[in-house]
C-alpha cells in the first residue's frame, strides 16, 4: 500500500514539479494549513468514534484488570487497586501455558491454511472458465451463516457417534476418531472448522489483489516463454506481498480473537485441550456461575498485547522491506 | 481450448461442493425429525423429512429477518460515511500524524469482541441506546470500520494525483474532489466494504445477544434463540432460520460479486 | 454530512426524551419505571387502582413468545397488581451477566427470573433483596427446594417450581434383554443391566458429561450416591462415581459422546430408540410419554434412591434505587406463585410445584407425576449445605475432572485431586 502510494506520489511530482514549484512555494504557509486542516476536518468522524467507541471499553478492561474486583465490588464499582496482581495470578494459573500453546498453534497453523488456500482458489477462479463468477460467489456463503449456525453444523459433522464425517471414514475403511471429545484431536477439530469459515475472507481480498496486478504483465511473461507455475512464483506472487502481507496480519489479529467457534464446538474442553487465551478470557468472565471479570479482563488485555507486538514485528518489517 | 475451460469448471464444482457440504448438512437437519436427530449413522439425505422447522421460521421469524436488514444496511451506511471520507485523507491528504492513526486502527481491531459489547453496555445505558436499532448499527460498524478505512487508503493512494490536480484545476475543493472525482472511481472499495460490512453486520450474534436482548426489533441471529429455551433446543427450526436467514444474504451477495467485476473492467484505474 | 446530521438529530432525540421522561415521572408521583428503553411509557393511564406504571420482569425462556400462557398469566398478573409488565426473556447462560451488568447501572428489573444456583451469586453481588426486605413469603414451600435461595439464613427469592432427575428407560429394549426395571436399584444391578442389553446389540445409557453446570448437575447423583461431599472432590467416594462413569465409556457401555452431550442433545440421542436408559430431567417428560419411555430414580451406589440435584429457577426481586416498588413486585410473584396459578405455570414449564398442595393437585391430573414428585422430595440444592458462591468454583473444577478422566487425560484419582486442589485455591483467593 504505501509502496504504490509513494511510487504514485513521487511520479506525480515527476510529471507536475517543474510546472508547479514556483506557485506552490507561494502557496506554502497558509495553503499547507488549510490543507492539513481540511485532511485532519475529512479524518475527524473516524477519530470521535475511535475515541467514543474503542477507548472507552479498552479503557474499561484496562480498569478492570488493575483493580481487584469481586462481584459486590463490580456492581458498586469501588474496587481496590490491585497493580499487576490480576496479571501475576494469571500467569501462575495452569490454564496459562496450554492456553498459550493452544493459541499459538491455532493462529499460525489457521492462517498459513486459510490463505494459501484463498490464495490457491483466487489464482484458480481467476482464470475465466464458465460459471467462474458464479461459484466464486457460492464460495462466500459460509460467510453469511452465523457462527452460531456454522459451528454447529461442524459440531454435527464431527460428532464420534452421529457425525456424517466418521461415516465417512468408517466407510473408506479408516477408523472413527473423536473429533470434539478426544484431548489430542479437539484442536485439530476447531481448527477445520475455523480454516472452512476463514477461506472466503481470504479468497475475496487475494482475489481482487490479483486484479489489480496489471493484465500486462501477464502478457509480457507469458510471450517471454514464461509456464503457468514460474508466471506465478515469479511475477504474481511478489506484485502480490502488501496484499499478502496485509492479509497475513488481519488473519491473525482476527484468528487471535476468535472465540465463537470453539466455544459452540468444544467451549474449551475436553479439559484445557483446545482453550485459547480467548476462550479462557471469556470462560473466567461467563463460563462459570461465578464470573472473576477481574482475570477475565487481565487474559483479554495480553491478548490484545499479543496483537501489537506482532502489529509492530510487521510494521517494521514491512518499513525494511522499503527502503531496501 | 474449450475442452479445458470445461475441466475448469468441473473442477471448480467440485471444489464447490466440498466447501459447501456443511451448508448441505445444514438444510439436512432442518429437514430431520427431531427423533432422528442423533442417528448413527446419519442419513445422507433427508429421509423421513419434516417442515415442522421451515412452518415454524416462517410463522414466527420474518420481523426478525426485516430487522436483520435494517441493521446490516444501516451499517453499510455509517461504515462507509466514516470509512471513506478517512481512507481518502489517508491516501491522498498527508495528514501529520496519519501513520499514527493507522496504527490506532490496527490496535481497535485486535479488541476481543466481549470487551467491546461489555464497554457499549454502559455507554448505551447511558445513552439509552440499549435495545435499539441505532445502537446495534453503531455496534456492529465497530467490527467494519477499521476495516474499510484500511481498504479505502489502500484503493485511493491508487488514484493517480493528475485526476485530482484537473479537478482542483477546475476550481473544485477538497470536498468536491472527493464526491465528484474520488468515490465515483472508488466504486470497487465502496463494493468491496459494503459487501463486508453488510456480511459481518448479518451474522453478528454477541453484540446484539447484549445490547439488543430486550423487547422490540431483534435481528434474524437473536431469533433463533426462540427455538433454544432453558432445557430444550430445537434444532431443525434453528437450521431452517439459518437457511432462510442466508437466502436473502447470497442473493445479495451474488449481485455484489457481478457488480465488482463490472467496475473493475469498466472502470479500470490504469497505471 | 450525514455522520453529523445523525449525531445532531440523536442529540435532539435525547434532549426531547429526557424532558419527557422527566415530566411523566413528576406527573404520576407513584409510579416506577425501570424499563431499560428509553422514553418511560406514560404512567397514569392504567384502567385499574392508584399506581400505574410499568415494571420489568425478566426470565430465562427465550421458547415463549406474548401468545404463550405463561407471558399472558405474567400480564394478568401485572393487571391485578395495577402495572403493565415489560417482559423479557433473555438466554439463561446471558441473563446473569446482563442482570450483573444492570445492577452496576442501576437498571435492575423489578422481578428476575434467575436459574437456582445463581441466587447465591447475585445475592453476594448485593443485587438481591430480601424476603424481610421484599415482604415475600416463603409459607408452605418445602424447605429442600427453597434451600438454593437461602444464604446464611436469610431468603434471597422464592422458587417458581422444582425439576430434577431420574433415569428413563426404554421398556422395549429391557424386555429383550431380560432385564426388569424394578431390580435396578443400586450401581451393581444397574451395570448388570447394562452389559445384558450390549449383548443383545444395543446401546447402553446415554447422559451430559460436558464441561458446563449440565455436566455437573448430571454427574452429582452418582456423586452424591456414593456418599461424596462436595467440600471434598478427592474423596475416595468420589473417585468410585468417577470411575463408574469412565468404566461405561471404556466398556462400551456409555457412548463417547458423552463428553460432549447438553442434556439435550443426550436426550436426542435417547429418542433414536437404541437407548436403554437415558439419564434426563423432569422437563422431557412429554417427549418420553410419545415415545413411550418410562422412569426409574437414579440408583445410588450401596441401594436406593440417589440424592438429586434440584433445578429450576427462582423469583427475585433486585434491589431498586426506589424501595416503595417491592411491595408491588411481591404482589406480582405472589399471584405468580400462589393457588392455581402456580399449578397451571409449572404444568407449562414441565415443573413440579414447590408447595406439597400444588404438588398433590398436580398428581391428581396427571398420576405420571407422582414418581417426580418422589425425586423432587429427596432433592437437595447445589449451593445448599452453606456452600453459596463456593458451588461454582467446585462445580467447575468438578466437571474439569470428569471431562479428564472421560477423555482419557487423566486417570479419576488424579484428576480429581487436581481438581481439589484448584478448587481451594479458588476459594482461599
Amino acid at each position: 500500500m504505501t509502496t504504490d502510494r509513494s511510487r504514485a506520489r513521487s511520479a506525480g511530482r515527476q510529471r507536475d514539479g517543474a510546472a508547479h514549484t514556483a506557485p506552490s512555494r507561494a502557496r506554502s504557509a497558509g495553503a499547507r494549513w488549510r490543507a492539513q486542516a481540511a485532511a485532519w476536518g475529512f479524518l475527524a468522524p473516524v477519530v470521535l468514534y475511535l475515541a467514543a467507541f474503542y477507548a472507552y471499553p479498552l479503557y474499561r478492561n484496562i480498569d478492570l484488570s488493575i483493580r481487584s474486583y469481586t462481584l459486590a465490588s463490580f456492581v458498586t464499582g469501588d474496587a481496590p487497586f490491585a497493580g499487576f496482581a490480576n496479571y501475576i495470578s494469571i500467569f501462575h494459573s495452569s490454564t496459562f501455558a496450554p492456553a498459550l500453546i493452544n493459541t499459538t498453534i491455532f493462529v499460525f497453523v489457521s492462517i498459513a491454511f486459510q490463505f494459501a488456500i484463498g490464495l490457491a482458489l483466487a489464482v484458480f477462479f481467476y482464470r475465466r472458465f464458465p460459471l467462474s463468477a458464479t461459484l466464486r460467489a457460492l464460495f462466500l456463503i459460509p460467510w453469511l451463516l452465523p457462527l452460531l449456525v456454522s459451528a454447529s453444523t461442524w459440531s454435527w459433522m464431527l460428532n464420534s457417534d452421529s457425525g456424517i464425517v466418521n461415516s465417512f471414514l468408517q466407510a473408506v475403511g479408516a477408523a472413527p476418531i473423536d473429533w470434539l471429545t478426544s484431548p489430542h484431536w479437539s484442536l485439530a477439530a476447531v481448527l477445520i472448522a475455523n480454516i472452512w469459515i476463514g477461506i472466503p475472507f481470504n479468497l475475496v481480498i487475494m482475489y481482487s489483489g490479483l486484479q489489480s496486478v496489471s493484465a500486462d504483465i501477464f502478457e509480457a511473461a507469458s510471450i517471454d516463454g514464461a509456464n503457468g507455475w514460474q508466471r506465478f512464483w515469479r511475477i504474481t506472487f511478489p506484485l502480490l506481498r502488501p496484499v499478502s502481507a496485509i492479509t497475513l496480519l488481519l488473519g491473525f489479529i482476527y484468528t487471535l480473537k476468535v472465540f465463537d467457534i470453539i466455544w459452540i464446538m468444544t467451549r474449551g474442553g475436553p479439559a484445557t485441550a483446545s482453550t485459547t487465551l480467548a476462550i479462557w478470557s471469556y470462560q473466567l468472565g461467563f463460563g462459570s456461575l461465578l464470573p472473576d471479570f477481574s482475570s477475565a479482563a487481565a487474559v483479554g488485555n495480553v491478548l490484545i498485547i499479543i496483537a501489537v507486538i506482532f502489529a509492530l514485528i510487521y510494521i517494521r518489517a514491512r518499513n525494511r522491506l522499503e527502503t531496501t | 481450448m474449450k475442452r479445458r475451460s470445461w475441466w475448469l469448471t468441473a473442477l471448480g464444482v467440485l471444489f464447490t461442493a466440498a466447501m459447501l457440504f456443511p451448508v448441505y448438512w445444514m438444510i439436512n437437519v432442518s429437514l430431520t425429525q427431531t427423533s432422528n436427530m442423533r442417528k448413527s449413522p446419519p442419513n445422507l439425505i433427508p429421509v423421513d423429512a419434516t417442515l415442522q422447522g421451515y412452518s415454524a421460521v416462517i410463522h414466527q421469524q420474518l420481523p426478525y429477518l426485516g430487522t436483520s436488514l435494517m441493521v446490516a444496511l444501516g451499517t453499510v451506511v455509517v461504515t462507509l460515511a466514516l470509512s471513506a471520507p478517512a481512507g481518502y485523507s489517508l491516501a491522498k491528504l498527508r495528514p501529520k500524524g496519519g501513520g499514527a492513526l493507522n496504527f490506532v486502527l490496527l490496535i481497535a481491531q485486535m479488541i476481543p469482541a466481549i470487551v467491546m459489547a461489555m464497554g457499549f453496555y454502559t455507554i448505551y445505558i447511558k445513552l439509552g441506546l440499549l435495545d435499539s436499532v441505532w445502537g446495534l448499527i453503531i455496534a456492529d460498524s465497530t467490527i467494519a470500520v477499521p476495516f474499510g478505512v484500511l481498504i479505502f487508503t489502500a484503493f485511493m493512494s491508487r488514484i493517480p494525483d493528475e485526476l485530482l490536480q484537473a479537478a482542483r484545476i477546475d476550481g473544485a475543493g477538497t470536498m468536491r474532489t472527493f464526491l465528484s472525482v474520488v468515490m465515483p472511481v472508488s466504486r470497487n472499495a465502496v463494493v468491496t466494504v459494503s459487501l463486508f460490512g453488510f456480511l459481518w453486520a448479518w451474522s453478528d450474534f454477541l453484540f446484539a445477544n447484549t445490547l439488543d436482548n430486550g423487547a422490540g426489533l431483534q435481528p434474524i441471529t437473536l431469533g433463533i434463540y426462540a427455538y433454544i429455551g432453558n432445557n430444550n433446543q430445537q434444532w431443525n427450526a434453528i437450521m431452517a432460520t439459518a437457511v432462510v436467514a442466508s437466502v436473502p444474504a447470497a442473493v445479495l451477495l451474488v449481485l455484489a460479486q457481478r457488480y465488482v467485476a463490472a467496475g473493475v473492467t469498466a472502470g479500470a484505474v490504469k497505471d | 454530512m450525514t455522520v453529523q446530521i445523525t449525531r445532531r438529530a440523536r442529540t435532539a432525540l435525547l434532549t426531547i426524551t429526557a424532558i419527557t421522561a422527566a415530566a411523566a415521572l413528576a406527573a404520576c408521583s407513584s409510579s416506577s419505571s425501570t424499563s431499560t428503553s428509553a422514553p418511560a411509557s406514560a404512567g397514569g393511564t392504567s384502567a385499574t387502582s392508584a399506581s400505574g406504571g410499568t415494571y420489568t420482569l425478566w426470565d430465562p425462556y427465550p421458547q415463549y413468545n406474548a401468545s404463550s400462557a405463561w407471558w399472558k398469566a405474567v400480564a394478568a398478573c401485572g393487571t391485578q397488581a395495577g402495572v403493565t409488565i415489560k417482559h423479557t426473556a433473555y438466554d439463561t447462560t446471558a441473563l446473569t451477566t446482563q442482570a450483573l451488568l444492570a445492577g452496576q447501572q442501576g437498571k435492575s428489573p423489578d422481578i428476575l427470573l434467575i436459574d437456582n444456583p445463581v441466587v447465591s451469586t447475585l445475592a453476594s453481588a448485593g443485587i438481591l433483596t430480601t424476603t424481610a426486605q421484599n415482604g415475600l413469603s416463603t409459607g408452605t414451600i418445602a424447605q429442600n427446594i427453597l434451600g438454593a435461595g437461602v444464604i446464611n439464613g436469610k431468603t434471597y427469592g422464592v422458587p417458581i417450581g422444582a425439576n430434577t432427575l431420574a433415569l428413563y428407560y426404554n421398556p422395549t429394549i429391557l424386555k429383550a434383554a431380560n432385564v426388569d426395571p424394578a431390580s435396578i436399584t443400586s450401581w451393581a444391578t444397574l451395570t448388570a443391566a447394562l452389559a445384558k442389553v450390549k449383548a443383545i446389540g444395543k446401546k447402553g445409557i446415554t447422559f451430559s458429561g460436558i464441561n458446563t453446570e449440565e455436566g455437573s448437575f448430571q454427574f452429582l447423583p452418582w456423586f452424591w450416591g456414593a456418599g461424596a461431599n462436595l467440600t471434598n472432590l478427592n474423596s475416595p467416594q468420589a473417585v468410585a462415581a468417577l470411575t463408574l462413569w469412565t468404566t461405561w465409556i471404556k466398556d462400551g457401555y456409555a457412548p463417547n459422546s458423552v463428553i460432549q452431550n447438553t442434556q439435550t442433545t443426550s436426550w436426542q440421542e435417547f429418542q433414536t430408540g437404541d437407548y436403554a436408559f437415558g439419564e434426563n430431567g423432569t422437563w422431557q417428560k412429554a417427549g418420553a410419554a410419545t415415545m413411550g419411555a418410562k422412569v426409574i430414580p437414579i440408583p445410588s451406589e450401596s441401594g436406593g434412591a440417589a440424592p438429586v440435584p434440584t433445578g429450576g429457577e427462582f423469583f427475585t426481586i433486585p434491589v431498586q434505587k426506589d424501595t416503595s416498588t417491592y411491595a408491588t413486585s411481591a404482589k406480582i410473584v405472589t399471584c405468580l406463585t400462589s393457588g392455581n396459578s402456580i399449578i397451571s405455570t409449572d404444568n407449562t414449564l414441565n415443573y413440579i410445584a414447590p408447595t406439597q398442595s400444588a404438588q398433590q393437585a398436580q398428581v391428581a391430573t396427571d398420576a405420571s407425576l407422582q414418581s417426580w414428585v418422589n425425586a423432587v422430595g429427596v432433592a437437595k440444592a447445589r449451593t445448599g449445605d452453606n456452600l453459596g458462591t463456593k458451588y461454582p468454583i467446585i462445580s467447575q473444577q468438578m466437571w474439569t475432572a470428569v471431562q479428564k478422566a472421560e477423555s482419557g487425560a487423566a486417570a479419576p484419582s488424579a484428576a480429581l485431586a487436581a481438581a481439589q486442589t484448584a478448587a481451594q485455591a479458588g476459594i482461599n483467593k
